[in-house]
């Protein structure tokens, strides 16, 4: 291979994500030479828009609003009920977390709002309330437990697959917890052909162009009543947030306006894609699209896409199922390296047990509610982040995993997803560059 | 006892009707898979196309590709149905994917897509299969199958 092909580098990140983002930027704040591989958005970029750390598990589901244990506090609770979680695993350093979310949401705060250490409720399309630690600046003013008055729920008119009625209804069980009433609103904005109906990106690219947002402003205005006192619209308020699509609707409007969280297609996903791709650039973290070919690992040359890497550390932050960190071919194995997949907690955190070779069947149980231990797989790791093999020893002391493709949590259920990614991924990239935790 | 009568007409068909009507039979699999079913406008489904179905299982359906499309802002089709909505039709009835051959006809081949899917699915790839075969099933609509072979 010719030398123009080969990089050398201090920290190799592998994944794009919130977690791969995250390391790479606190590895490029401690001085390291970083190059971030990664062959799509991953499932940052299918994020709804909330960043949810911790919520408090003693206060659900009955009285979200009660919870006002912090942040830190509710994931010290977690990390108490959860043995397999890495909260629990990185238990003593619990008080470095606040400094993870902070740094990380610091690095995306184009998009996000500053997060005040207490928990958000955000409005889901399914009419649910969500605790978030940080969320989009544009959803910040729809926090449930700070609007008095009525919550206007907003929806555009051939909004594919929105129904605001749907989800106003959904809010009435959230206004019998303390929260706000709420009342549907359809809002005609758009001219569509014949039977078209408008897609999340469509709605939003319409709405960044000028004009469109003050005419929904106005649009939104007449249909206002006395005792409003904030509007929730679909997650279709602009791409780009320099647009300033919720300010300007605010501006005309004459009352907060806030979107509630995304379901998919999200546009606040792609925001958050955006944002980390924009932010990477800016940091000098050199991003290489592809997938590690061929690499075992520190000091050892990696292939992607027609580069080699060298670097004295590793990063892996490669994801669960969507991101392809881990995957089942016969069993489940993870793709970068090959390590082995454990169970964390459950029946069959037993190391004794081949969890990985199991049948799919029996990792899944059928109480919907019950921790899956298909959801939860992922590679062990010890205290410092290292992935651990199969006999529990250290794989290499210079691999550390971040993120989703570290086991024990399910970012699809338990609310801590994205803190996990942004609390493993700075402690990762701290340690990879050599400042430690 | 009417089980063994059961067994006894499976053991007849499989020793002596089968292999009698198999020497009656004329062209090829694909021939005959046409002159039966090409009048409901089914195709067959070759390896190729189960190649396409294994790689188009990897959608997750999350619609990120379609902020990478640049036909999507053009064409009501594709807005309606959804990127991911036409190019999982590899799995679905030959009739829909009739129904959505303006669509697939309006990709460019960007490529913008597959930049964009979490799960790696070769969308370019399934889309030009996929107008491929809405193509061939318009073919027995204007030419109507002759006599058997």
């Amino acid at each position: 291979m010719p030398p123009s092909t080969r990089i050398e580098c201090d920290v190799l990140v592998v994944g794009g994500g919130m977690a791969g983002a995250t390391a790479a930027l606190a590895a490029r704040d401690g001085g390291a030479r970083v190059v971030l591989v990664r062959k799509a958005p991953g499932s940052t970029g299918l994020s709804g828009g909330a960043v949810s750390v911790a919520q408090d598990p003693g206060c659900m589901p009955d009285t979200p609003f009660a919870a006002r244990a912090g942040v830190v506090e509710s994931a010290r609770r977690i990390a108490a009920t959860r043995p397999g979680h890495p909260y629990r695993l990185l238990r003593d350093r619990l008080d470095r977390l606040w400094n993870a979310v902070e740094f990380a949401t610091g690095q995306m705060s184009e998009v996000l709002a500053p997060p005040s250490g207490r928990n958000r409720w955000l409005l889901t399309p399914f009419g649910h309330a969500h605790a978030a630690a940080a969320c989009h600046r544009s959803m910040a003013a729809g926090d449930l437990a700070e609007v008095r008055g009525t919550l206007v729920v907003c929806g555009f008119e051939g909004h594919l697959g929105w129904d605001p009625g749907l989800i106003a209804s959904g809010a009435v069980r959230v206004r019998a917890l303390g929260g706000p009433t709420p009342r549907a609103v359809l809002l005609d904005l758009f001219r569509w052909e014949e039977g078209a109906l408008g897609r999340p990106f469509d709605l939003a690219r319409l709405l960044e162009a000028p004009g469109a947002a003050e005419e929904a402003g106005r649009v939104l205005r007449r249909a206002l009543q006395r005792g409003d006192a904030a509007a929730v619209l679909p997650a279709v308020l602009g791409i780009d947030p320099a647009t300033r699509v919720p300010e300007r609707i605010a501006a005309e409007a004459g009352i907060p306006v806030a979107e509630i969280l995304s379901d998919l297609p999200s546009v606040p996903g792609l925001r958050f894609h955006r944002a980390i791709e924009a932010r990477l650039a800016a940091a000098g973290v050199e991003v290489l699209q592809g997938e590690v070919r061929s690499g075992a690992g520190p000091d050892l040359p990696a292939a992607v896409g027609g580069r080699e890497v060298l670097a004295r550390s590793w990063v892996l932050a490669s994801g669960r199922f969507v991101g392809g960190g881990i995957e089942r071919r016969g069993e489940l194995r993870e793709s970068v390296l090959g390590l082995p997949v454990l169970a964390s907690e459950g029946p069959f955190a037993d190391p004794s047990v081949r969890f990985a070779a199991r049948p799919p069947a029996s990792l899944t149980l059928r109480d919907s509610r019950a921790p899956q231990p298909l959801l939860a797989a992922g590679l062990r790791v010890d205290d410092e982040l290292h992935p651990l093999d199969a006999e529990g020893r250290v794989l290499h002391p210079r691999i550390f995993a971040a993120g989703a493709v570290v086991g024990g949590h399910d970012p699809s259920s338990d609310g801590t997803g994205m803190g996990v990614a942004m609390f493993t991924g700075w402690l990762a990239g701290r340690s990879a560059a050599g400042r430690g935790a | 006892m009417s089980k063994v009568r059961s067994y006894a007409w499976l053991a007849w068909r499989a020793a002596v009707s089968h292999p009698l009507r198999a020497i009656g039979r004329r062209g090829t699999g694909e021939e005959r898979f046409l002159a039966s079913y090409a009048v409901e406008r089914l195709a067959p489904t070759g390896l190729d196309v189960r190649a396409a179905a294994q790689a188009a299982s990897a959608c997750i359906s999350c619609g990120l590709c379609e902020s990478g499309c640049a036909m999507r802002a053009a064409i009501p089709a594709v807005r309606d149905l959804g990127l991911h909505a036409a190019f999982r039709l590899i799995s679905k009835s030959d009739e829909m994917l009739a129904r959505s051959g303006d669509a697939l006809a309006a990709c460019t081949t960007c490529t913008g897509c597959e930049t964009l899917c979490p799960t790696g699915v070769p969308i370019t790839r399934l889309v030009r299969l996929l107008s491929a075969r809405s193509v061939d099933l318009d073919a027995p609509r204007r030419a109507p199958p002759g006599e058997p072979r």
